[in-house]
This record gives C-alpha cells, sequence and structure tokens, in this order.
C-alpha cells in the first residue's frame, strides 16, 4: 500500500510540471495587450512598454517562464498587473470560500445521492424509484443559476428564511480566521450562533451547486447496485437467510459503491472549475469569479496561479480515490 | 432474475431521515439586521478595491473609499460641480491661471493625529508625479516635481507648468499622505507595497475591514477634525457582482444605495416602498468611433452618410434611460452648445452624402467590433446593421473582448470601421473629454485611436490654457463645429446616472462626477 501511495505521488510531480508550461504558454500566447488595458486610457505607448517592463514582460518567454517557475518554488504565483496585488494573497482570500461550498456541495450530493441510489435500485420501479428518476432528470437540466435564482426567490424573498446572499453577515464581525472555512472557524471559536449563520448562508448555493452531482451519483449507486444485487453471493447469502437490511448496507452497497466513487472525484474538480455562476448569482466570493474576470481581462498570473491549484486540488482528489478504492476493496489493495 | 425488496427497512423510516436532514440545514432566522445602535451605511457595487494606494487605485470603487477616507485640498460638491474647501480652506490665484496658493486648514490633522501640512502636501504630489499612475495623468505636463512649494507651514503654492483651466477640478482626485507615515513604510518600492493595504490619510472615515471580492468597511474617526457631516458610524462597500441581486437587497433592505442599476431594475423599482430613485444625467457618453485613417471610413461624405442614416430613435430607445448626445460634448458641461447643428435621422442626405463619396452606390462590408457580453453594444451594433441597409452597406458585426479590442486601437490598419466607447468624464470640465476623446496626442489609445485635426488639436490647447469662462466658451464651441464638421464619431448617448437609495438615507446630494463613488461624511440613516 505504502509503495502504491508513492508511487502515484511520484507520477502527481511530472504532471503538475507539465500543467504550469502548458497554462504558461496558452496565457501568453493568447492575442490581445493586457498590459496596454491595465496601465489606463490614458497612458502614453512609453508608459505601457514600461509597464510592461515592470511586470518582466519584456523578456523572452522561457526566461519569464524560469522566473515563474522559481517563484513558484518559494510559494510565489506572481503579481496581478490589474490591482498589482500578489496572486497568491488572493488564492488565500477566494479559495477557501470556495472550497467551502464545493465541499458542501459534495457532501450534500453524497449525503443525499447514495442512500437514495440504493433505495432507487432496493424499491426498483416502485414509487421511490420513479421518485428518484424525476428528481434525477430535473436536477441534471435545471441550470445552476436559474435554480438558485428561484431558491432565492422563495426562501428570500417570499419566506424571508435565509439571507439572498454572501457568506456572512456584512454588518457583523466573522469569527476568527483559522482555516478560512466559516463554518470551521466558527466551531473552533466555539461560536454556534455564527456556526448557525454561517449555514444558512451556505445553503442555498450549496444547494444549488450540488444538484448535477447529486443526480448523477444517485442514478450511477442504482446502476451499480442493480448489478451487484444479480451476483451469486447475494443469492447465497439470501439463501443463508441474512436480513435484507444486512445484506444491502453491508455487502452490496460497499461493492456497489466503487464505481461512484470515480463519479464523485470527477465531480469534485469539475464543481471547483465550475463555481461562477453560483458565486455570481449568491456573491459568494469565491475563486470562480477570480478567475472569471481574469481571463476575461488576460490577467496572465491570476489565471496561471487558479488553473494551478485547481488541477493540483483535482490531482488530489483523485488521488484519494485511488486510496479510497484500496480502503474499499481488499482486493485493490494487494494488487 | 427481479427481486421484491422485503420490507424490513422502512420506507417511512427512510424517508423521515431525509425530510429531517432537509429540515436541519433551513433553520430559520433572521440573521441580517443592523446590530447594536452602530449607523451602517450599506452600498451594493459590482467593482472591487484591490488597491488601496491613493497614487496607484484608480476606478469608481476605489474612488468611493478614497474620497471618505482621504482628502484632498480641494472637494467637489454640486450640480454643476463647483470646487468647496477640503484640506484648504482657502485659496487664490494670479489672473494668467498660472499661480494657485492654498491656506490649509490650521485644524487638519491625519489619523495619526499629527496636523496636515504643506509638506504632506508637496510631498503627495512628487509622489504622484513620480509614480505616474492612477490619477497623475489628469496633472501630467501641468504639475512638475518642482512646482509646489511651501510659502509657511500651512500654505502650498503651485506654479504650474503651463495654465490649465480644468486645475481646480482636477484637484478633488490627488488624495493628500501622510508624509510621516509612507517614510516610515517605504520599502523599496515607495511605498506601494505598504499603501496597497494601509492608509496614511486624514479623511472623516478610516478602513475598518477590507476583504477582497467580499466587502470594504470604513468607520467615522472618532477624534477626526472634519466636524458636522451626518450621523453615520461607518460604511461598507459590499460587492455585490449580478444588478438583479442589487435590486433584491434594496427592496429587502439589505442594502442602502445600489449604484449599478440597469435601465430594467430601475423600472422594477419604481413605486416599491421605501426606495429612491435617482435618474440623473451625467458627463458619461457612448458613442460609436469610425476609422477616419484607414479603409472606406477615410471618406468624410460616407462617415456623413452613415451618420445621417443612423436610426437615432431606435439606439436612444436601446439605451434605455438616456439623452441623445448633441455633438462631441457631454450635454449641460460647460461650453456645451445645445443649438449645435448635429446629424439626425435624414435618409435623403444620407444618400446624398453616399452619391459624393467614394462608394456611391455602397455594395462594401463594414467591421463593427463590440465588447462580447455587452448586451447594449450589440443591440446598437444591429440597430446600425439595420440602418445600414439603406445604403446597401452591410455590417460585420464582431464581438471580441476587451483586451482584443484595446490591442486593434495601436494603429489605423488594425482599427476596425467602427468601435463603440463609452468615456466617463473624471473630472466636471470640458477638457476632460475634449481632450481624451479627439486631441490626436491620444491616437493609438481606445478613447481617440485614430482621429486627429490639427485645427481641432489647437483649439483644444488653448481651452485647456484659457482661465477666462466666456472665452473658453467660445473656444469650445469652435471645436464642436469643427468636430461635427469632420464627422469622426457616430455621436450617441448619454446614459443617465441610475442610483437608487432606500429612504432612510438622508442628506443624499447627486453631483454629475462620480456620484457614484459616494462620499460619506454628509449622509445619515434615519
Amino acid at each position: 500500500m505504502l509503495h502504491f501511495i508513492l508511487r502515484r505521488l511520484v507520477l502527481i510531480v511530472p504532471v503538475l510540471f507539465g500543467l504550469t508550461a502548458l497554462v504558461f504558454a496558452i496565457a501568453r500566447l493568447l492575442p490581445g495587450d493586457p498590459v496596454a488595458l491595465a496601465a489606463g486610457p490614458n497612458a502614453t505607448p512609453a508608459e505601457i512598454a514600461a509597464y510592461g517592463k515592470e511586470f518582466g514582460l519584456d523578456r523572452p518567454l522561457i526566461v519569464q517562464y524560469g522566473a515563474y517557475l522559481s517563484g513558484l518554488m518559494k510559494g510565489d504565483f506572481g503579481v496581478s498587473i490589474y490591482t498589482r496585488r500578489p496572486v497568491i494573497e488572493d488564492l488565500r482570500a477566494y479559495l477557501p470560500a470556495t472550497l467551502e461550498l464545493v465541499f458542501a456541495a459534495m457532501f450534500l450530493a453524497i449525503a443525499i445521492g447514495i442512500p437514495a441510489g440504493l433505495a432507487a435500485a432496493a424499491w426498483r420501479d416502485k414509487w421511490p424509484d420513479y421518485l428518484s428518476r424525476v428528481v434525477a432528470l430535473g436536477s441534471i437540466s435545471m441550470p445552476r443559476f436559474f435554480l438558485g435564482l428561484l431558491l432565492q426567490l422563495l426562501f428570500a424573498m417570499w419566506l424571508g428564511w435565509l439571507p439572498l446572499g454572501g457568506r456572512f453577515p456584512i454588518t457583523e464581525d466573522p469569527p476568527a480566521l483559522v482555516t478560512g472555512f466559516l463554518t470551521l472557524d466558527a466551531l473552533i471559536a466555539r461560536d454556534f450562533t455564527a456556526f448557525s449563520i454561517a449555514c444558512q448562508h451556505l445553503v442555498m448555493p450549496a444547494i444549488a451547486m450540488s444538484l448535477s452531482p447529486l443526480a448523477t451519483i444517485m442514478r450511477m449507486m442504482r446502476a451499480s447496485t442493480l448489478e451487484v444485487m444479480q451476483q451469486d453471493y447475494v443469492l447465497t447469502e439470501r439463501a443463508l437467510g441474512l436480513s435484507s437490511r444486512l445484506i444491502m448496507l453491508k455487502y452490496v452497497s460497499r461493492n456497489a459503491i466503487s464505481a461512484t466513487l470515480t463519479v464523485i472525484g470527477l465531480y469534485f474538480g469539475w464543481l471547483l472549475g465550475g463555481t461562477v455562476l453560483v458565486e455570481t448569482i449568491f456573491d459568494w466570493p469565491g475563486l470562480g469569479l477570480y478567475a472569471t474576470k481574469a481571463v476575461v481581462t488576460q490577467d496572465f498570473m491570476p489565471v496561471i496561479g487558479v488553473t494551478l491549484v485547481i488541477g493540483t486540488l483535482f490531482v488530489f482528489a483523485n488521488f484519494a480515490v485511488d486510496l479510497l478504492y484500496g480502503v474499499i476493496n481488499p482486493k485493490v489493495r494487494t494488487e | 432474475m427481479r427481486k421484491k425488496f422485503p420490507k424490513d427497512i422502512s420506507r417511512r423510516a427512510f424517508l423521515g431521515a431525509a425530510g429531517a436532514s432537509l429540515a436541519a440545514v433551513t433553520l430559520p432566522e433572521a440573521a441580517f439586521a443592523q446590530s447594536g445602535g452602530r449607523k451602517v451605511l450599506i452600498i451594493a457595487s459590482n467593482q472591487d478595491i484591490p488597491n488601496l494606494d491613493p497614487h496607484i487605485a484608480t476606478g469608481y470603487s476605489a474612488s468611493f473609499l478614497l474620497r471618505n477616507v482621504y482628502d484632498s485640498l480641494v472637494k467637489i460638491a454640486g450640480n454643476p460641480p463647483k470646487p468647496v474647501p477640503g484640506l484648504a480652506a482657502s485659496w487664490t490665484s494670479t489672473a494668467d491661471g498660472k499661480e494657485y496658493t492654498f491656506k490649509l486648514d490650521p485644524a487638519a490633522k491625519f489619523h495619526n493625529g499629527k496636523p496636515v501640512t504643506a509638506e504632506d502636501v508637496i510631498y503627495s504630489f512628487k509622489r504622484a508625479i513620480r509614480l505616474n499612475k492612477g490619477n497623475a495623468w489628469m496633472i501630467q505636463g501641468v504639475v512638475g516635481p518642482d512646482s509646489v512649494s511651501a510659502v509657511d507651514a500651512t500654505t502650498v503654492k503651485f506654479a504650474l507648468l503651463k495654465p490649465f483651466a480644468a486645475f481646480l477640478q482636477v484637484l478633488p482626485w490627488i488624495w493628500i499622505v501622510s508624509k510621516a507615515d509612507v517614510e516610515a513604510n517605504l520599502g523599496t518600492d515607495d511605498g506601494q507595497n505598504w499603501l496597497r493595504t494601509n492608509t496614511a490619510a486624514s479623511g472623516p472615515f478610516k478602513v475598518r475591514r477590507a476583504e477582497a471580492g467580499n466587502l470594504y468597511e470604513i468607520e467615522r474617526v472618532a477624534d477626526g477634525w472634519q466636524k458636522g457631516g451626518g450621523n453615520l458610524s461607518g460604511a461598507i462597500w459590499r460587492i455585490v457582482r449580478e444588478t438583479a441581486s442589487q435590486r433584491l437587497m434594496l427592496q429587502r433592505g439589505e442594502a442602502h444605495i445600489a449604484v449599478d442599476l440597469t435601465s430594467e431594475d430601475m423600472d422594477a423599482l419604481k413605486d416599491k416602498p421605501g426606495v429612491v430613485s435617482i435618474i440623473e444625467p451625467e458627463y458619461r457618453t457612448f458613442s460609436i468611433k469610425m476609422n477616419t485613417r484607414h479603409g472606406p471610413m477615410a471618406d468624410p461624405e460616407l462617415r456623413k452618410a452613415i451618420s445621417y442614416a443612423v436610426n437615432y430613435k431606435a439606439i436612444l430607445d436601446a439605451a434605455g434611460y438616456a439623452d441623445l448626445m448633441i455633438g462631441p460634448l457631454p450635454n449641460g458641461i460647460l461650453g456645451h452648445n445645445p443649438n449645435l447643428a448635429v446629424y439626425r435621422t435624414d435618409l435623403a442626405k444620407a444618400k446624398e452624402h453616399l452619391a459624393k463619396s467614394k462608394v456611391p452606390n455602397g455594395g462594401i462590408k463594414l467591421t463593427f467590433v463590440h465588447v462580447s457580453g455587452l448586451e447594449q453594444q450589440r443591440r446598437w451594433a444591429l440597430i446600425l446593421l439595420d440602418s445600414l441597409k439603406a445604403l446597401n452597406i452591410e455590417l460585420d458585426i464582431k464581438p471580441m473582448i476587451w483586451p482584443d479590442m484595446v490591442a486593434a486601437c495601436r494603429s489605423p490598419e488594425t482599427f476596425p470601421d467602427m468601435f463603440p466607447v463609452y468615456q466617463t468624464a473624471n473630472y466636471g470640465d470640458p477638457d476632460n473629454i475634449a481632450f481624451a476623446a479627439y486631441h490626436s496626442s491620444r491616437n493609438g489609445n481606445w478613447q481617440n485611436a485614430v482621429y486627429g485635426n490639427p485645427e481641432v488639436d489647437a483649439l483644444i490647447e488653448k481651452g485647456r490654457s484659457e482661465s477666462d469662462e466666456a472665452k473658453r466658451i467660445a473656444i469650445y464651441r469652435e471645436m464642436q463645429e469643427k468636430v461635427v464638421a469632420d464627422a469622426p464619431d457616430i455621436f450617441g448617448v448619454l446614459e443617465k446616472r441610475k442610483l437608487a437609495l432606500r429612504d432612510a438615507v438622508q442628506g443624499f446630494a447627486f453631483v454629475p462626477v462620480a456620484s457614484n463613488a459616494v462620499e460619506c461624511l454628509g449622509l445619515s440613516l434615519k
């Protein structure tokens, strides 16, 4: 197992290195003139050139890449040419918000999707199955931003139960910063009111984000459960008189979950890169908006930084999934 | 083989558990009321304030923060805007407009408790010029590094490099920093790194919280030197990306002022209880630049033909709350001629000019680029497409991202035939838009990529150095006529400023310059 982990970790290095080269090249080879734009409407050509020089953009691309890599080793992601803020500071500010949202959404998707998928398989062609099918179809076809708006309308405007957007009431001071996850920080500070408030802000965006992974996980779980239920050993267990509850929860679900795990890993990366619409609607100060703005203005360093971070997280999410296969299925461990 | 699942997992238990978990996450509790006795004004805007350095940061969001936290020699107030005392209690100028002397308010002091002196003013101007970023362009070529000198500790003298009529209008945007504070944190970059997140200011408010991409909170300085003002204990600049969300927040009372609303939002807010709408003309133009130097549009007859063919009523309708421009300068600004003879839809005249052009029968295809995603620009492109059909001219509409459009402005060869541009006046003087949009020294830049006429250049230069108001009016009138005769732009609309306030906000007075960078000192909350 240790060998397996080490080998996977070593393989991550060239993947990330390739990612930096690729992203750097793409970001820099695009047409457009972000420097002229950043220098402002009143800059003269000489000022624009000086501005570019300040950021080292007059040097050959390969030298710039070298400088970027050596900076990266020291945790320096470069500086935004628009705001002049170090990218690492922005990542520190925005990434926790996005991660909190993605984790909450994945939590919902898994916590509801897996039992619902199991239930749909267990009561196949009965009403739980039909219900799950309708829910799955609805959630996969419903655009996230539209659902977000509907949720806002219902829970914030009509019922007034939940806040319209944001992470925390702006007139209140949030709990002391430890992890950057407001929910966790509130728990660490033992401030349960703050925790409840942070959760209320998290609910709607998390639901909006979670629906399509939820539907996929549910359908995937149903399909693999049905497949496993056809296996001979399930029949044997029934013949041995084991209770259905035991068969389903202990033997069937464990075997059925492997395939679903792959989907979960993929969705994690997909959600990380796809938060922008939900973030816009709920004013969630996260990475998606930051990245989108950087892309539209061709602000190189933030674009590269965000891509690298999401890429790295994606790689590690899949690494974690690989490890989980081993935990769930002893056969994988020994292979 | 299909099996029926036996009933030893109760469906009711399963659904019950599911329902309970759903209920657990939707706890009803109102958590967005104002806390304590604090009076905090909440402003919803979609623009972030990533840099707090007063000599670097630009944009209306930064202006909001800077004008409340920092002080400048003079401030701007009224409609039309006039300079009023800021750090300078009074000032005098010589008749030739080359020398200004400012007497600082003796009460003025920085947040660190030290008085604001002539030295601080000199230091601030030198730093602004040295860095040559942010708003430094406003005084470029007017204030040199040695122009500012101290007469005594509280008197500063400006010996301008050349007379500049709009001098008092640009001063509100050059902020004064505490020399001692900046010097103590100079680093290797002239304090840029430190001032990016810290302040060295004397204004009525100071920064309490700054969370990039989320909110910026300022609070009233307890023993500030500016007495009076409203009852605000602070204000929050809240980043709300969607204008629809800004509108909803305003309706719910979660925000007191929303600054980026669309015409549709304003319509939706009409008659909503507790909401006050402000729709006022502002010096912000939206027109279409034509390539006067390259391609078919270099022919002035063709430009005139197109100027006459445009359906002005349609572009006005598409712009929502707006007024049609009358010539190149914003309506109502000093020197603007409301009776100027400009192009209005007249197909007969359009065809007349087309007949005189190099393409008397049309049959050409022109390129119109616009910022992708900007709905209003796209609508205008479609209106133009329709208008030009009458002249047998086709329009190729190309959405582009803004950096690519800026890059296209570098030379007449790369500049498209038509290029829509929004232009906001940074100061309430005709020189602002005249110089930025029509002076040939700005060629290669998106505000005026190609147009140049030596006579117009001479008038603009004369206008900015003349201090007699009557003479300036005459100069700008002549300049407007000359520009209209050249037809470099399809003069479009002046979009009205659209703000919405809760009726709890008191003391708000509209100023047609930077009204979205709300000045908080005079405001109160009921």
